[in-house]
């Protein structure tokens, strides 16, 4: 397979995650920006969902305050972020469009409508005034729905050979960076259990760091009791029944990097460095994690997961 | 090196065992040096296979099954394993290294073993000069047994009687490092030899560590340090604590066990 062709597999892959976890921390901060004021919310939502997103700095170059509208307009819309929603699925399509004999029917299809439905849906833009949140939600789900359908027409339709394998690795590069930096941004909140913890706030706080990567009922089936904030970092770390948590999106990367090794009979770099952090996550506890320090853990998981992207984009997506 | 494993232990009881309880230390974990693709372990009757780890971290299986006339338990999976000249990096470590001067039973050092390991090591400087000689002096001090081997056969027996197997070696040298006050433990895994007529086998090893190096394994039986042949399964003070498969039946009067094991090199691969 042509490097060229297997870079845009690749990144088509990460563009349509990169779009359904944009539209989750939008939809998680709009529940938080929702909440009466007498819970003591201090109004910072949307400029974690920016850093989530990792679209701070950009916004700050731009807007001088933040607040919901410029946000979810920046977030959603804004061509000048690279990653807006609306780019996201811009630039998958692009991609999808420069390998269209690669994708099947269904994989095309699912985000070219995904892209015409954006279309029509930013004829309500606004930049400056408040949203209809009902055309919001509406919106939020269509990018939600074109991910899933295009995730699951991959799954159900592709043939197994080298291009499935890096479409996929594509998406759990990017779901693992996507699960690290809301980590990332939340790690203050998820302090271990001797440390104090606050009120009503945080139980919101906590929650919707699950609603954004859609884990609230899972939660509640893996530990079966309250939401406490180490368990929601133990589930989006090592717990491996969890999908988008850090060492299944490992689990997975090893896979389908040992899939691509194996189907053209040689390995390298990539295949080592993600077997390495597989490893170090499979062994690790809470605890290690802990110790080390939760934010120090992150960033260092961060560092190794974009010298993974580094590494295959060496060793197969440049030629 | 890319390996594939298949090692069926079958047990043959008559009469029937009434009952067999087996703790299983069978299941390798993946560390720098090597990466566990797949592994499972398959036992023929109908029980529960409870998975937990002991006081090492080594991954242990426990279940129970009885009447039965046979029984077989099955492990088999994919490793793909590297050199690391015996260096062993991101293994799970819950003790500090110190622990692993205790002596046990199977690894007490007599006078005999004592005298040998202070003349094995003169004129070298560094610990790590000091284990290379003693592995090289186990390797060419005692002469590999084709006898069976005799279950509770500690470091003195074997040394006294100057033959054994791969574990008699690995007791040896682990009694030897600890009285030069050098951590040492005992190692089971698989060993895969190249040449053709070599006898794919369990096999067992140890491990000491040096300050500033850390763990590091050496293959007494072998003479040289685990190579990418080498897939380690599990740890121990001695041969009893790290042994694959120990077993406790009722009744179930004569029994014979055979063992098969099966490791093939999978498709080679270039490395890049």
């Amino acid at each position: 397979m042509l490097a060229r062709t297997a870079d845009n597999l690749f990144w088509l892959a990460r563009y349509a995650e990169r779009a359904d976890f944009l539209a989750r921390i939008v939809d998680a901060a709009l529940r938080l920006g929702a909440l009466p004021k007498a819970y003591g919310g201090e109004g910072t939502e949307w400029e974690s969902a920016l850093s989530s997103a990792g679209a701070l700095e950009r916004y700050n170059e731009i807007h001088d305050r933040i607040d919901s509208t410029g946000a979810i307009d920046f977030l959603v819309f804004d061509e000048r972020n690279p990653s807006s929603i609306v780019n996201c699925i811009e630039f998958g399509r692009t991609n999808a469009r420069a390998v269209r004999t690669a994708l099947t029917i269904e994989m095309w299809q699912s985000i070219n409508n995904g892209w015409l439905e954006l279309k029509r849906f930013q004829a309500i833009r606004r930049p400056g005034q408040s949203y209809d949140r009902e055309q919001l939600a509406q919106l939020i789900d269509i990018v939600k729905k074109t991910s899933l359908d295009f995730d699951g027409s991959a799954y159900r339709t592709m043939l197994r050979n080298d291009s499935y394998f890096f479409q996929r690795l594509g998406l759990y590069v990017e779901r693992a960076d996507n699960t690290a930096r809301l980590l990332d941004v939340k790690y203050h909140m998820l302090l271990p259990e001797t440390e104090a913890v606050g009120g009503s706030l945080d139980y919101f706080q906590w929650t919707a760091i699950l609603r954004a990567v859609s884990a609230h009922t899972a939660y509640h089936w893996v530990y079966r009791e309250g939401v406490k904030p180490w368990l929601i970092a133990d589930l989006l770390i090592l717990r491996e029944e969890m999908p988008r948590s850090l060492i299944s999106c490992y689990e997975n990367i090893a896979r389908f990097l040992d899939a691509i090794a194996r189907a053209y009979g040689r390995q390298g770099v990539a295949q080592r460095h993600a077997r390495n952090v597989f490893t170090r996550l499979s062994n690790a506890t809470m605890k290690d994690v802990f110790d080390i320090g939760l934010h120090e853990f992150i960033t260092a998981f961060v560092e190794d997961n974009n010298k993974l992207g580094a590494d295959i984009a060496e060793q197969y997506l440049i030629d | 090196m890319r390996l594939t494993i298949r090692h069926e232990t079958i047990f043959l009881y008559d009469p029937p065992a009434k009952a067999i309880v087996q703790t299983l230390r069978m299941t390798p974990r993946s560390h720098d040096g090597q990466h566990i693709f797949n592994w499972r372990v398959d036992i023929d009757s109908d029980c529960r296979l409870d998975a937990g780890e002991d006081a090492f971290r080594n991954i242990v299986h426990t279940f129970s099954v009885g009447p039965v006339e046979r029984l077989s338990v099955l492990v088999e999976g994919e490793v793909e394993a590297f050199d690391t000249a015996g260096v062993l990096r991101g293994t799970l470590e819950r003790f500090p290294a110190e622990l692993f001067l205790r002596d046990t039973d199977l690894t007490i050092a007599d006078e005999a073993i004592r005298e040998f390991a202070r003349k094995t090591i003169v004129g070298s400087k560094t610990d790590l000069d000091r284990l290379h000689q003693l592995m090289d002096a186990v390797h060419d001090g005692v002469k590999l047994s084709s006898e069976p081997r005799r279950a509770d056969a500690s470091a003195a027996d074997a040394f006294a009687l100057g033959s054994g197997h791969a574990q008699d070696m690995a007791h040896i040298f682990i009694a030897s490092a600890r009285h030069l006050n050098i951590p040492a433990r005992f190692t089971t895994g698989y060993l895969h030899l190249p040449a053709a007529d070599a006898v794919q086998s369990s096999h067992s090893w140890a491990e000491a560590y040096v300050q500033d190096l850390g763990w590091v394994a050496f293959d007494p039986s072998l003479g040289q340090c685990p190579h990418d042949g080498h897939v380690r399964v599990a740890v121990g003070l001695d041969e009893l604590g790290a042994m694959p498969l120990r077993t406790a039946s009722r009744s179930g009067a004569s029994q014979s066990t055979s063992v098969n094991v099966n490791i093939r090199q999978s498709q080679a691969q270039w490395q890049s």
